[in-house]
């Protein structure tokens, strides 16, 4: 993840609290939502940012996780052509698996 | 109006792997954070060699060797399966880094590049017979300097180093002491554009053999930025490029847009051609060192070989309608416009659909996209993903939504009109334009029948908006009809062309019969007179002296106000001769006399030699593509053939003409300029001026020419006024006809020619012996006093006695033969001068 996204991401914790904020991905591959994923919750793997050994255990999502709570007209402007082109399942999965590395433990 | 085509398309590599470490910003970053990182000794392990870097598939793919679809049947990772390492391919070549280095000191205008004195002397050895490269500008890479000098800039003058083979081999000095846009790495950074991109305007000039001088205009598309601390980024890479590559005749300028930078810069030229403004437009661009190993933290890290080690660059020319080359089509082109949004589908919608319907197709009329065609071996590792497969599947998914596809046959679609990317992750090489040379060659081979090429950039990256940006254009075959192959341009241009009055020995009323016949035979030029009021209708500006109407004539041309003037009795300076135009009377054809006044060398034998390129120069000009050249049997024509022999065997292309007589040959006799038998005579000044004198005088008893367009254009290398001379003698058909000769020149642009010839015959090895005088000129002031009687073989000793004596003088040719001329002041002590020495009588 960026050093400046990073950045802006502990601000808003800072500024609201952690239990306030959420993050939603939208990256369009699976292993670079897997690391973004990481940063936001144990901590910056290529100790770069500011996030670096920061473990701030947000929840995090990817966008395809969310199609349930998107109104439907709004999916299909934004959203549902690239669900065609992506590998929709092992973007979740890599999501997944740092999000429930972090509420496991 | 006229459809524009792609004339031509060069792709370029330079294998750059020093750069990689001394100006990849991913190394110099981690350089100055961590100067002894792991990462920074293990990204040296994996650099490649040029030998590896020339076998990895999609590199010979970029210089045309394999097409895409070739690299695609190669088993991946491709650096693991290489190919023949060849050097040069249908599209360009893959240049080594020390000759590439040496293409940076030959782009360098402000001796900004130091190469050490073995380094340098040992690379323009190895270019010495390579096509693209003159002997001048391997004699800038041969002006070496020590080590000790160098070492000196680099210690306590803010130098950058220029490394090969790891080992320091020159280096770049700052262009200012304080402003960060002059800093060292600014300028190595911007000469590599600079100079890249030339390589892929020298190649694209010479693949597609266009004349530098024919091309109008530059735009160049690359991600940098020239300019000082008042204006960062203020321009303008373009013209320097041409400047390198001799394109005398084109302005030019810069184009930015990201990685979309390309796609605007060819839609722009489409535009220009379209609308008559010009006729060939190249858009340009060079490679970005910073790029380099821009993702080598990955590849390292996944044992991949440091693949961004390569610097790219392109050059594509636009032209007008040739009714055979891909045409652009300019009714349908796709953008992403500040309203459009970004979603991925508003993006692929705005780019790819909507021009598409405008264009009455549908997506699957397209057989080939041309997107980000990234190497995805290099955008895998390092989590990018496959970028051109990732926009095929837009394309298709937003056929499904569009219903155009079914579901099922999204991966079909994906395979048939896509393909696997081979260009370097430069920003804005891949960026749709590499694929424009194989569509261009698929398209005229009627192998495909239409392409789209889709440019992309990314806008936050400079934190001035969030706005994506996009721009995309269809190549189609060309319909082979021209509804109008005149640009509107051509169409109302005027031409103004002068005329002096006074001096000729038939009166002034002959030479205004003369203008006032040019006048009513064309209709797309203005005569102007220049000399004492008159009757005419013709617009006459005043001018009661044979000087004043010289000096007003001179001051029209200088400002433009007339694109070319007729006269009589011009001095022009040496180096200066002029091109007859005669019909030969016993077959009325045309035929050049090059030449007929004036000097082109001081050097007789010299002389003829350029009088034959220029003469050729001129033919071109009118249009003669391939003029037939001869040699007439005077003094030095032995001596004259042989220089022009040797340079015909070194590359410059000269038709020889045959001579009528038994025997045959190039040397031509009396006879032979009476049937015409060639159609650019080449003899000295002296004996043409006898020439077109006869041969316009031939059914007149002599007093009276009536025959031919006079003595023809003035031209040499340094200029580039036209101005057409007749004599005395003329009468009003021969003054008719040179000032249509006169305004045929200015329409072909005969300066542009001249020097395109001269630079093509000193890249064949034409050197002048006369070129070589020493220079002791004292300051220059107007000369307007004659110095007659001096032999021409002596004129310029006459001239260096009169430096040599801090007297001003200049040496021309007039009616009557040489001349010295010198300020009104010194007139008196010149004459005494050159009196005493034995030079006048």
């Amino acid at each position: 993840m960026d050093l400046e996204n990073q950045t802006r991401i502990l601000e808003l914790v800072e500024k609201y609290g952690k239990d306030n904020v959420v993050v939603v991905l939208g990256g369009a591959e699976a292993e670079a939502s897997g690391l973004a994923a990481e940063t936001v919750t144990t901590g910056d793997p290529t100790f770069a940012g500011p996030l670096t050994g920061v473990q701030l255990e947000l929840p995090v999502y990817h966008i395809f996780e969310l199609k349930d709570i998107i109104p439907d007209d709004v999916w299909d402007e934004q959203i549902s052509m690239m669900e065609m082109v992506l590998d929709v399942d092992h973007i979740i999965k890599e999501v997944t698996t740092y999000r429930e590395r972090t509420n496991g433990g | 109006m006229t459809n524009p085509v792609i004339k031509g398309a060069s792709y370029c590599l330079i294998h750059a792997p020093d750069m990689v470490l001394t100006n990849g910003t991913t190394i110099t970053m981690e350089r100055a954070k961590h100067p002894e990182s792991q990462f920074l000794k293990d990204v040296q392990e994996q650099l490649r060699s040029y030998e590896d870097a020339l076998a990895y598939p999609p590199n010979q793919c970029y210089i045309g060797n394999i097409t895409p679809e070739e690299l695609g049947s190669i088993p991946q990772p491709w650096y693991e399966h290489p190919l023949e390492p060849n050097r040069t391919g249908t599209f360009g070549e893959i240049f080594p880094l020390d000759e590439f280095i040496a293409l940076m000191k030959i782009s360098d205008s402000f001796n900004l590049v130091f190469l050490e004195t073995t380094f340098a002397n040992q690379t323009a050895e190895k270019l010495t017979n390579h096509p693209l490269f003159s002997k001048e500008e391997l004699a800038i890479v041969r002006q070496g300097h020590t080590n000790e000098q160098i070492t000196k800039l680099l210690n306590s003058e803010m130098a950058v180093p220029l490394k090969y083979n790891g080992e320091v081999v020159g280096c770049i000095k700052q262009a200012h002491e304080s402003d960060a846009n002059l800093s060292a790495n600014v300028i190595f950074e911007n000469l590599v554009a600079k100079a890249s991109a030339s390589l892929g305007l020298k190649r694209l000039i010479w693949q597609t053999k266009i004349d530098p001088a024919e091309i109008d205009y530059i735009i160049e598309t690359s991600e940098e930025a020239c300019g000082d601390m008042n204006q960062r980024g203020g321009g303008n890479f373009a013209k320097a490029i041409g400047e390198v590559c001799g394109c005398v005749s084109a302005t030019g300028s810069d184009t930015r847009s990201f990685c979309a930078g390309p796609a605007h810069g060819i839609i722009n030229a489409a535009a220009l051609v379209k609308s008559g403004i010009y006729k060939n437009v190249v858009v340009v661009g060079g490679g970005a060192s910073a790029k380099l190993g821009m993702n080598s933290r990955d590849h390292v890290k996944k044992n991949v070989p440091v693949l961004e080690d390569m610097l790219g660059t392109f050059a594509i020319l636009i032209s007008e309608n040739d009714n055979r080359s891909p045409i652009i089509r300019t009714d349908a082109v796709g953008r992403h416009t500040i309203g459009t949004g970004s979603s991925p589908q508003a993006v692929t919608t705005s780019l790819v659909t909507d021009p598409l319907k405008e264009a009455g197709l549908s997506i699957k009329d397209i057989d080939k996209y041309s997107v980000e065609m990234q190497n995805p071996e290099i955008t895998v590792p390092a989590g990018a993903g496959d970028v051109p497969l990732a926009n095929f599947k837009m394309i298709a998914a937003l056929g499904v939504k569009q219903g155009v596809l079914e579901r099922s046959e999204l991966n079909d679609f994906v395979v048939k009109h896509g393909m696997k990317g081979w260009a370097p992750t430069q920003g804005h090489i891949p960026s749709g334009v590499p694929y424009i040379g194989f569509a261009r060659k698929a398209i005229l081979k009627g192998e495909m029948k239409r392409a789209m090429i889709i440019g992309k950039g990314s806008l936050f990256l400079a934190r001035m908006t969030n706005l994506f940006d996009g721009i995309s254009f269809i190549i189609e075959p060309n319909p082979g009809t021209n509804d109008d192959r005149t640009s509107p341009r051509e169409r109302r241009r005027t031409w103004n062309i002068g005329i002096t009055l006074q001096g000729s020995e038939h009166g002034m009323e002959e030479v205004l019969r003369g203008a006032e016949l040019a006048q009513k035979i064309s209709t797309d030029i203005r005569v102007l007179c220049i000399g004492p009021k008159n009757n005419s209708d013709l617009e006459t500006i005043e001018a009661a002296t044979e000087e004043e109407q010289r000096t007003t004539m001179e001051r029209l041309l200088e400002t433009g106000q007339l694109d070319a003037c007729v006269t009589m009795h011009y001095n022009f300076p040496l180096g200066v001769t002029t091109i007859g135009r005669v019909c030969a009377p016993g077959t009325g054809s045309e035929m050049l006399i090059a030449s007929t006044t004036g000097m082109a060398a001081a050097n007789r034998i010299d002389a003829m030699i350029k009088n034959a390129i220029l003469g050729i120069s001129t033919a071109k000009a009118l249009g003669i593509s391939k003029p037939t050249v001869g040699i007439l049997n005077v003094d030095g024509a032995r001596a004259a053939e042989r220089a022009l022999l040797d340079l015909q065997v070194s590359g410059y292309e000269i038709h020889w003409a045959e001579s009528i007589r038994e025997g045959g040959g190039l040397i031509m006799r009396g006879n032979d300029i009476l049937r015409g038998a060639c159609q650019v005579l080449v003899t000295d000044s002296l004996t043409g001026n006898i020439l077109v004198k006869m041969l316009s005088s031939l059914t007149t008893g002599g007093n009276y020419e009536t025959l031919g367009y006079g003595y023809g254009p003035g031209v040499g290398e340094d200029y580039d006024k036209i101005v057409c001379i007749i004599s005395r003698a003329s009468g009003a058909p021969v003054i008719a006809n040179a000032i249509e000769y006169a305004a045929s020149m200015a329409k072909a642009n005969l300066h542009g020619i001249v020097q395109s010839e001269l630079t093509r015959a000193a890249r064949s090895g034409l050197v002048l012996s006369s070129s070589q005088t020493e220079d002791l000129s004292p300051p220059p002031k107007p000369v307007d006093e004659e110095i007659s009687g001096i032999d021409v073989l002596e004129i310029e000793e006459a001239a260096q006695l009169l430096w040599k004596s801090g007297i001003y003088a200049e040496t021309g040719m007039g009616c009557t033969g040489p001349v010295v001329l010198v300020a009104n002041e010194d007139a008196l002590e010149a004459r005494k001068l050159l009196l005493d020495k034995g030079f006048i009588l």
